[in-house]
């Protein structure tokens, strides 16, 4: 296949066949007929002056789009090919209401839907007016058994965004005075967006994907995302505040039909209505339970508001505009969102059991065709099952980070819980200590700083242990842990920091042990697997929400010079260079060898490794 | 004074020179710290470093980068260690590092208090009086990101090294150049092979020429 790529430049008959995945890839969708009052559809005609900036040919050769054997690079066929499926802009209500004209043959034949899911800044509240309000659903692609949601943002102003409603009113797509409004995207969304999703999958944290970024003339851009399914809890409850049954049974069906179809949910297809709508909120509860645990632990923050429009179905990250990975936990940081302030990290956690308190009510709804009110679904069995995953995941979590290997951990838990939770409690303690300056205002909210560095004693100790064979001095415990955050008051070795420094060493050290007598090995040999676990999970220089911010800036600044395969190639080395995890062996380069280094990118690589350092402490 | 100079390549290249450094240490369950060229990726490299060695029983390893912030506590006990190892990488950023931090002149104490000193490539270049054989062969070589115009590194020996060795005229040319201008003894080593220094005692293990004063010797 490769050779007929590199015959065919020039060659139209070979590039169509080669691109002929693209030409699925065309506004249908089948939500559209199975949730036929859950989407707006719309016309659209191609958008010009676009050029490929991006393209990520690894995500493409994943979802069936491209070749397995093509080559990362972007020939003129394959750019025509992206420009021909994906530049487009619809043809909204203002260029309807003004009578705006296209040449016929720039109009595609199929129409684009923008879904509709609840939205709490619009003044309806309930999910009539809201939805997808600069983005369109491009369809869906099928490969290895899963299939493929594709949307493209930036793609025009729909009737479904906060401007069309607030100001009753419909906008040109572009119209410079409405930002969100306007249906534009620009090439820094993109980036952003690349960057920390690419780090969070190769973490295994479910996220939205960028597929590419075409970009116009300003900055503006389409972005386009791929998931295998984009279904946000949003998208249920539009249909439950306004008591549609009919829709909201539509929208559970076709979700529950993708989750069978990809192999998510393997034993679903065969249960009665009931049962399965029952299944689903399991699901859901379980999900959302471990989701808020994982994302609680890395510190990673999602305003996990209960109209569930920043969240996937399936816990995934989608929409990267207010999402941060703290350094440290500052779990008092607050989003300042103008008209409201967001949740902190560990709110999030009740939110997220509000929305699986929501999805009892809907499964409810679904099965005896009454809407209940939602209080009465605030003791249901969903959220004491949620309470036990949340619990659950969090010793795992824990124990992870700690750098004890999975299939242990489980059956320390089993067998200990008493022991881990003793390490826990100390671990927590340091965790949550925070600054004595108190809460201060920051360029984007408030905050209140943490002052340990847990990543820090995490991936210290067990070497020391292993060197020494002894409990730290408090003093040292302090050295090592504290943060730059840390100012001598709060470090200050009190009765109760004494206390909690003997009691997290001790309690460490007896999981190690405990450890060790499961796998009969030596405390010794436990450390030193512990060592090697830890200093990749724990390393020293881990993504910040800032430093992904600095990472882009510093991007944009080169990209002109970047080819889009280089930046894609830039994007892989930086996203490798951020995997966390102790179970992918990387090759060793040794660059005095020559090998493995790609030339171009690599003083660019380093400017951003060297961000990621400088920011790693903070928000 | 104890050193051992690797070229480079993986575990099983080594095997012999490993031989030989185990021979050297003298006490039972040694500690070895790793100090990366970089802490790029360095975690992994210390996994390997690891495996390397956990087949000669060490049991206690330290993971220590120096581009990195640190605190005192695991500096100390780096500088307790029974054997360090220089990782290999970009000898440039090496030593910007290593000079940055005090390490250079701490390691060189380390040394002569009888510690054991080991270098892969970059490392084993930074034991030499200078680290100007990094920059060469003029068409594969070490990239001076960092500007570095101070060269001089431990000086422990009175002569240069250039790991990676390819016996062909293209290096050898350069080469001799060098040691015409240099005046100093120049050893190269291809992967696999290395020099081990025990006090006066200097072995060779696997193919290694000297060059001098334009002129190449096979040593080994």
């Amino acid at each position: 296949m490769v050779s007929s790529v590199k015959k065919s430049v020039g060659d139209a008959v070979d590039s169509k066949k080669v691109y002929s995945a693209f030409a699925k890839i065309n506004g249908d969708h089948p939500f559209k007929t199975q949730v036929s009052e859950g989407r707006v559809e719309y016309r659209a005609r191609t958008k010009k002056g676009g050029r490929v900036v991006f393209f990520h040919f690894d995500l493409a050769k994943e979802m069936g789009l491209l070749p397995k054997d093509h080559p990362n690079t972007l020939n003129p066929e394959l750019e025509a090919q992206i420009l021909e499926t994906f530049s487009i802009q619809i043809i909204n209500e203002w260029d309807i209401e003004n009578n705006i004209k296209f040449p016929e043959n720039e109009i595609r034949p199929n129409t684009y839907m923008a879904t509709r899911y609840l939205q709490l800044q619009h003044p309806d509240k309930s999910g009539r007016t809201s939805g997808d309000g600069r983005t369109v659903w491009n369809g869906t692609i099928r490969n290895q058994g899963v299939t493929w949601d594709l949307s493209s943002c930036g793609t025009g102003g729909t009737k479904l965004s906060p401007a069309v409603n607030i100001q009753k009113k419909y906008f040109q797509s572009g119209d410079p005075s409405v930002s969100y409004g306007c249906g534009c995207s620009e090439t820094g969304e993109g980036l952003e967006t690349l960057f920390f999703s690419e780090v969070f999958d190769k973490n295994r944290i479910k996220t939205e994907r960028l597929l590419m970024t075409i970009e116009y003339d300003k900055g503006l851009a389409i972005n386009v995302r791929a998931y295998p399914n984009l279904m946000r809890p949003s998208h249920f409850f539009g249909h439950l505040k306004q008591g549609n049954y009919k829709t909201l049974r539509h929208v559970a069906d076709y979700h529950i039909e993708r989750q069978a179809l990809n192999g998510a949910w393997l034993d679903v297809r065969n249960k009665g209505p009931s049962e399965k709508y029952q299944y689903m909120l399991s699901q859901v509860a379980r999900t959302f339970a471990e989701t808020a645990a994982r994302l609680e632990d890395e510190y990673i923050f999602c305003w996990l508001d209960w109209d569930g429009d920043n969240i996937l179905m399936d816990g995934g990250i989608i929409d990267y505009g207010s999402i941060r990975q703290f350094g440290l936990f500052h779990s008092e940081y607050r989003y300042d969102d103008v008209q409201r302030f967001s949740t902190t990290i560990l709110e999030q956690k009740q939110k997220a059991k509000y929305i699986v308190q929501c999805f009892a009510q809907i499964t409810d709804f679904l099965i005896k065709k009454k809407k209940r009110p939602l209080a009465d679904f605030k003791n249901h069995s969903s959220l004491k099952m949620f309470e036990d995953v949340f619990e659950e995941a969090k010793y795992k979590n824990l124990l992870y980070k700690t750098g004890l290997r999975e299939k242990f951990s489980g059956e320390l838990l089993k067998t200990h819980l008493n022991e881990v939770r003793v390490f826990r409690r100390a671990f927590t303690w340091f965790e949550r200590a925070k600054a004595q300056r108190g809460t201060y205002k920051v360029a984007d909210g408030i905050t209140r700083d943490a002052i340990f560095c847990m990543r820090d004693i995490l991936r210290e100790l067990p070497q020391l242990y292993l060197t020494r064979g002894e409990l730290l001095k408090p003093d040292e415990f302090i050295e090592i842990i504290r943060s730059s955050y840390a100012k001598k008051p709060d470090l200050r070795l009190t009765a109760m920091m004494l206390k909690q420094i003997q009691r997290f060493q001790v309690s460490y050290l007896n999981l190690v042990d405990l450890a060790a007598r499961a796998q009969k090995k030596e405390r010794h040999q436990i450390l030193l697997d512990i060592t090697m676990r830890s200093s990749v999970i724990n390393k020293y220089d881990r993504v910040t929400g800032d430093s992904i911010t600095y990472v882009v800036q510093k991007v944009a600044r080169c990209r002109p010079r970047l080819k889009p395969e280089e930046l894609f190639q830039l994007m892989g080395e930086f996203a490798h260079y951020q995997t966390l995890d102790p179970d992918t062996r990387t090759q060793v380069v040794d660059e005095a060898a020559g090998v493995g280094y790609p030339a171009r990118q690599k003083n660019i690589l380093r400017g951003m490794a060297g961000i990621v350092r400088e920011c790693r402490e903070g928000l | 004074m104890k050193l051992v100079l690797y070229s480079g390549g993986d575990a099983r290249a080594n095997r012999e020179i490993d031989n030989e450094l185990f021979r050297m240490v003298g006490v039972s369950n040694p500690l070895m710290a790793y100090i990366p060229a970089s802490s790029y990726l360095s975690e992994f490299e210390f996994q390997h470093f690891v495996d390397q060695y956990k087949r000669f029983r060490v049991k206690r390893f330290l993971h220590f980068p120096v581009d990195v912030p640190f605190d005192k506590i695991l500096f100390k006990e780096v500088l307790k260690a029974d054997i360090i190892h220089l990782g290999g990488g970009n000898t440039f950023h090496f030593l910007l590092w290593l000079r940055k931090t005090k390490m250079l002149e701490a390691l060189k104490d380390y040394v002569f208090r009888g510690g054991i000193l080991t270098g892969l490539s970059a490392g084993a270049i930074m034991m030499t009086p200078d680290i100007s054989t990094a920059g060469m062969p003029s068409f594969d070589r070490d990239e001076n990101h960092d500007n570095i115009k101070n060269l001089d590194a431990m000086a422990l020996l009175e002569f240069d090294f250039f790991p990676h060795y390819r016996n062909s005229p293209r290096y050898d040319a350069e080469f001799r150049r060098f040691t015409r201008k240099t005046k100093r003894s120049l050893y190269v080593s291809p992967d696999g092979a290395g020099i081990i220094i025990d006090g006066e005692k200097r072995t060779f293990v696997g193919p290694t020429w000297l060059f001098h004063e334009g002129k190449k010797i096979a040593i080994n």
